[in-house]
């Protein structure tokens, strides 16, 4: 028989940026508050803090920040008849884990998606037509507008701490900012960081090419901050240890530096560290949960917190699990179409040009995650997709991110990968490489998705996740895109030599290199209850007290890295509940 | 507390010459500075207020004991001294004080039985605190403060320093002026940040220095001596007046900004004055943390603007400062980074430049300027070394709920390299104080608690 | 109360005082050495996972992976050997973080990723003999007895994957390299990257984490050696 806690207003799972906002916005209601974090509790110092932190064995490569494997984690499998094996060691992707969740150890890259990726269905139909959308793609509007959602980015990119040059204010396009950006209602927060060498040269040679560069907005403080909450960052010294690491200077946007302190200082919020959620508890009609039970990890044994608001707020692979596990949605059955849970599964799709100049010094350990000039000119809103064959864009970016080592030593083609001529390769090269990026669109399609594993087990006797996915022949071809068009401009810039990584049509997922951690969808929201999980409000169609956050909203990936939207969307689903649910709560849609 | 040893060694020399002339005279009480109408009852909260503005919780509550139980440890060679329970507990507390026993208390430093309370309780100070704030903070003691049976701690020194009737001498020398409270008249705000500061904020306790007697030398704002810079238990705390000033370098907002939150554009509360905003200021109004930093902008004559909020809500974005003219030679050091620095500038770079920069200048409210900063340059070195070996914090306010916290060097930097690097800062950015040895650093590492 | 940072306990004293020991010893040590700590040499180290002839075959295959001869130090001037012997001594050679539950299935294609039931200590422990078996079958001797020549067609052999080692065993050379950079690069106090020697040789800063006024020094070429988490400046 589990342990029993008293009855809470509000049972958040997860304790990182989604959590903590629901968490500091419901504070201000006055409702008691429950924050669960399987993880430990963490802060700069000492979690994060200096010298410490600052190692790349430990945290770059064997991964200690991030989500145990060993604690929980997914199978995958690239098709229906492939056997699903356990992603045993982190690669490809890295879920966070403890306070402050995945917030912590991200790039800081804060994008806000362009206005027509969120009504992109219609976009298509209404240029090209329906007939252009594959019969195996999933493509729906998302229920929020730009419009609605302009209002929600603007108080999160505050809270968050922003830096960059809107190109777009109220409909004011603006030299040096990004044109092909969605109207801002206010210019960032903070101003644009600094540009390093590499970006300054892709920049020239992107405007000479007629494109319009601009810098890229990071969730990185140019200048000493403070935020709405009276939370405070730092100025970033631009170490580069952002992306893996928490960042130990306060610079980074993290719910450490924009939301925590702020939030614990609420008397009637409190949060509990080693709280694993095992499942959402149902009411007798099904029709709302009643909590949850987790496993007290101190205490080893099952507790059970009972709430009238459940808030998922863990990480988009973890809320699928929790969902899966206790029947909120119909799962997803792949071979009939039916059921919303686990649905819509989709990932980022990248590729990239690297640059080789013997006589410049890129110093790549001066930077951040979120450095550099970037260019929209081949993203989603300004590409033919009927005559270009395909239906999504990217993002380039160039800009030193991390000069460390062991992960990052780009050397030409042909350079030996160990003995006397790797030796001398990386005495030759290293600082004297730089690289552009293309990060893409992942379209949603009938064969992404997520279920329960039929084999493997977690720690408590849980089905994991199975992850069944594969590179689309869609996605593929917009990367072919992005490669034929930064061909030209690589070459422009007279690199001694430069070589292409895009992934071609017919490549497979391959688990082990490092992507990208935005994964997306399987809780995805929709217009009707037939079509995804969640209402606009992030609210599950069939448990009217059960909200669900994060990217497993998203309908399709964006071109862009998830957390300004996931953000956005937070700060949404919680003005809906401040201002429709708890007066009267009900299904919002 | 480290003020209390000070002023015990004083009682040395007053308390043994003193003692047979003292010895029996009974013990007279003052005569409250104003009589309160037998109707007059606080304002609701103003009690509360009161203790807050006295930082009464700091001294009377033990680590992880009960609020105002008493029992908190200030060390002293010649014994510890505990502070006492002040619960309306009947037993242990101060629950059968009348309210002339609590004035007397506040006022005289005698308890109910004639009994001289130790200086560490700043009734130097309190007697300076207007009657109907004494009387609301009696009052909510009495009858808001939970009662908690925690017998008091006896504290039990070595002769001659428990002569309590010793004290009754160095009284008559520093208990000359009061009770009650005189206003400069100059105005409202001012007036109302000199009473604060003279009275339950007892600034000159800490930031007048002592006389000869070890009695404070300069209680009010008349005295020239007042607030002109003290050293307590080894820490500066800085002259308040002049030129180089904090008050006269900062806005007003600044200083309200740094008494309400712990930080400003320039610095970080550590050390005591941390544990007052922590305890006190950061629950005073804002009106009075501009009250106070207002009457200290124009303590010495100047006229002041006072301004109407501070420490707001963001966003605030604050860009960081270059270097001036003095820092300018250290910047450009520091920026070319060749190999070859002196060995402080390259363990700045090692270790302090990520977060105060190249320019010493650090960020806005967040990494406090080191170029002209009284920690670095203080008389004192302890505290530089200490910040730099154990790290330092700024406790989360109302306004400011970030925790800060910078992380200690003592497992990465040697006693000499700590010292190579203090003596760097002392004289970086035109910075012009003497070096710290290798023994100073030592003495740090196996520094005490407070 | 708890422990203020900002006042030290003396729970912190007595802290601050075994740090205080220990790094007096490694300063001590660092001014004759340059700032380099004193270790052992090699061939006096005692191996805390590796027995003899493990120890052995990764001396002479890391002494291969990243030779001495040329600019730059070699993995055994780096002491990468006594890296990989601590890295599977502890938590990585067990695997602690991974999900390491069967069925298992090691015949999986290279990209499902570590599918070996093995760890990565027991992946060494098995693989050495095999390969070194190989070795003796058509070289005539184990790896560590080959001269360098023969060592590095080994070695491109095994990666390759042209010995036939059991399928558990295939992820043995992409490991190896792995674990042999990792020792190269990561932070002296692992073990290996001895006196940072590598980062002074790529001009890579450490643990330094600094650099505010440098974005906009463009093609400058940052000047400063490197510093260590402990505080080694090289």
């Amino acid at each position: 028989m589990a342990r029993q806690e008293k009855k809470k207003d509000v049972v958040i799972v997860g304790l990182g940026w989604t959590g903590s906002i629901a968490g500091i916005e419901l504070a201000q209601e006055g409702l008691d508050i429950v924050a669960l974090e399987r993880g430990e509790d963490q802060s700069v110092v000492p979690t994060f803090k200096y010298p410490n932190q600052i190692d790349e064995l430990k945290y770059g490569v064997r991964n200690t920040n991030f989500q145990h494997p060993s604690r929980q984690t997914v199978t995958v499998r690239r098709n229906e008849g492939e056997n699903a094996l356990p992603y045993r060691v982190l690669g490809s992707f890295l879920p966070g884990n403890g306070v402050g969740g995945a917030g912590t150890h991200w790039n800081g890259l804060n994008w806000r998606p362009q206005p027509v990726e969120l009504q992109l269905r219609s976009h298509v139909r209404d240029h090209w037509g329906e007939q252009i959308i594959p019969d195996d793609m999933v493509l729906q509007d998302y229920p929020v507008t730009y419009d609605e959602m302009e209002p929600f980015f603007t108080r999160f990119e505050k809270v968050a701490g922003i830096s960059g040059y809107a190109g777009n204010l109220k409909g004011e396009i603006r030299e040096g900012g990004n044109p092909f950006e969605g109207w801002r209602s206010e210019d960032y927060p903070m101003p644009p960081m600094k540009t390093t060498y590499d970006a300054s040269l892709f920049a020239e040679a992107a405007k000479k090419a007629g494109c319009h560069p601009f810098p890229a907005p990071a969730g990185i403080a140019s200048q000493a901050y403070t935020n709405p909450y009276g939370m405070q960052m730092g100025p970033c010294n631009y170490c580069g240890f952002c992306e893996r690491y928490g960042c130990y200077q306060y610079s980074k946007s993290m719910p450490q530096t924009a939301t925590l302190d702020a939030l614990k200082a609420y008397p009637n919020f409190s949060y509990r560290t080693g709280a694993e959620v095992l499942r959402v508890e149902m009411a007798e009609d099904g029709k709302t949960a009643t909590g949850v039970t987790y496993f007290d990890h101190a205490a080893q044994e099952e507790v059970f917190q009972p709430a009238d608001i459940v808030i998922l707020s863990s990480y988009q692979l973890n809320n699928v699990h929790l969902m899966l596990l206790s029947g909120i949605g119909q799962p997803y059955n792949a071979v009939t179409g039916e059921g919303v849970t686990g649905k819509n599964y989709a990932y980022q799709m990248n590729g990239g040009i690297t640059l080789f100049f013997k006589d410049k010094n890129f110093n790549p350990f001066v930077g951040h995650g979120a450095n550099g000039q970037a260019i929209d000119d081949y993203s989603i809103s300004q590409i033919d997709f009927g005559a270009e064959g395909f239906i999504g864009g990217a993002y380039w970016r160039a800009g030193t991110f991390n000069g460390q080592p062991i992960r990052s030593m780009p050397l030409p083609k042909g350079t030996p990968t160990w003995g006397a001529g790797w030796k001398e390769g990386i005495g030759e090269w290293y600082g004297h490489a730089m690289s552009i990026g293309s990060h893409g669109s992942h379209m949603s399609y009938k064969t992404n998705h997520l279920d329960l594993d039929p084999t493997y087990k977690d720690p408590h006797g849980r089905p994991l996740m199975r992850m069944t996915f594969n590179w689309n022949q869609n996605d593929l071809r917009m990367n072919q895109f992005q490669k034929r068009m930064m061909e030209p401009i690589a070459e422009m810039m007279g690199a001694d030599s430069w070589q292409a990584g895009f992934k071609d049509v017919g490549a497979q997922y391959d688990v082990r290199p490092y992507q990208t951690t935005h994964n997306t969808g399987g809780h995805i929201m929709s217009d009707s209850p037939t079509t995804g999980a969640v209402n606009k409000f992030s609210q599950a169609w069939d448990k009217h007290n059960v909200f669900c956050m994060g990217a497993g909203n998203f309908v399709q990936n964006t071109q862009y890295n998830p957390t300004g939207m996931v953000g956005g969307l937070a700060y949404h689903t919680v003005h809906a509940i401040r201002t429709q649910y708890l007066s009267n709560p009900r299904p919002l849609v | 507390m480290y003020k209390a040893l000070r002023i015990l060694a004083g009682l040395v020399i007053l308390g043994v010459v003193c003692l047979l002339a003292f010895i029996f005279v009974p013990v007279q009480r003052t005569e409250p500075a104003t009589e309160l109408a037998a109707d007059w009852t606080p304002a609701p909260g103003q009690g509360e207020y009161v203790m807050n503005a006295g930082d009464c919780v700091a001294c009377h509550t033990a680590p992880d004991g009960e609020t105002l139980a008493g029992g908190r440890a200030i060390e002293s060679p010649m014994g510890t001294i505990w502070s006492t329970n002040i619960t309306p507990d009947k037993e242990n507390g101060i629950g059968d004080w009348s309210f002339a026993d609590f004035r007397a208390a506040m006022i005289d430093g005698v308890t109910p039985n004639g009994t001289h309370l130790y200086p560490a309780m700043p009734y130097e100070n309190y007697r300076l605190m207007k009657e109907e704030d004494l009387r609301a903070l009696y009052d909510y003691l009495m009858a808001d403060v939970k009662p908690v049976a925690v017998a008091n701690k006896e504290t039990s020194l070595s002769f001659p320093f428990n002569m309590r009737f010793g004290i009754r001498a160095w009284n008559w020398l520093a208990l000359s002026h009061g009770p009650g409270f005189t206003p400069l008249e100059k105005t409202e705000a001012e007036d109302r940040g000199q009473y604060l500061v003279e009275g339950p904020g007892h600034c000159a306790a800490c930031h007048s220095p002592r006389n000869t007697f070890m009695a404070q030398d300069g209680v009010t704002a008349d005295n020239g001596s007042f607030l002109s810079g003290g050293v307590i238990g080894g820490w500066n705390a800085p002259s308040l007046r002049g030129e180089g000033s904090a008050p006269q370098q900062w806005s007003v907002e600044e200083m309200a900004s740094y008494l309400a939150t712990g930080r400003n554009a320039h610095s970080t509360a550590n050390g005591e004055m941390g544990l007052v905003v922590e305890h006190s200021l950061q629950y005073l109004t804002d009106e009075d943390n501009i009250a106070i930093a207002a009457f200290l902008k124009g303590i010495d004559g100047e006229k002041v603007a006072v301004p109407s909020s501070f420490a707001n809500a963001g966003p605030i974005v604050t860009p960081t400062a270059p270097a001036d003219d003095a820092g300018k030679a250290t910047a450009e050091m520091l920026t070319a980074a060749e190999p070859g620095l002196p060995e402080g500038a390259r363990l700045y770079l090692d270790n302090c430049s990520a977060c105060h920069f190249v320019t010493g200048k650090g960020a806005a409210g967040i990494f406090p300027e080191l170029q002209g900063n009284h920690l670095v340059t203080g008389s004192e070195v302890g505290p530089l070394v200490s910040v730099i070996l154990h790290g330092a914090e700024v406790m989360p306010t109302a306004k400011r709920p970030m925790h800060l916290v910078m992380q200690g060097y003592a497992d990465r930097l040697s006693d000499d390299e700590v010292a190579e690097l203090s003596t760097w800062l002392r004289q970086a950015w035109g910075n012009d104080a003497g070096a710290v040895s290798a023994a100073d650093v030592a003495a740090q590492r196996e520094a005490p608690t407070h | 109360m708890t422990d203020l940072p900002g006042i030290p306990s003396r729970r912190n004293f007595l802290k601050a005082s075994a740090a205080s020991v220990a790094l007096v010893g490694v300063a001590a040590q660092a001014k004759a050495q340059g700032n380099a700590p004193a270790v052992a040499p090699l061939d006096q180290y005692q191996p805390e996972f590796l027995n003899a002839d493990e120890w052995a075959f990764v001396m002479a295959a890391t002494a291969r992976l990243i030779p001495s001869e040329g600019n730059g130090p070699g993995a055994i001037e780096a002491r990468v050997p006594v890296f990989i012997d601590l890295q599977l001594a502890g938590s990585y050679g067990t695997a602690d973080m991974w999900y390491m539950e069967g069925p298992h299935d090691p015949t999986a294609s290279a990209d499902r990723g570590w599918q070996t039931p093995l760890n990565p200590a027991e992946l060494y422990r098995q693989a050495i003999p095999a390969f070194d078996a190989w070795c003796e079958s058509t070289q005539g001797a184990k790896f560590a007895e080959l001269d360098a020549d023969k060592q590095d067609a080994a070695l491109t052999a095994l990666q390759k994957g042209e010995p036939k080692l059991a399928p558990e065993l295939s992820i043995f050379f992409t490991t190896l390299l792995a674990n042999t950079k990792e020792g190269y690069f990561a932070d002296p106090m692992y073990g290996g990257n001895h006196g940072m020697a590598s980062w002074v040789y790529l001009g890579f800063p450490g643990a330094r984490a600094a650099f505010r006024e440098w974005p906009e020094r463009h093609n400058i070429k940052y000047p400063l050696g490197p510093v260590s988490i402990k505080g080694e400046r090289a």
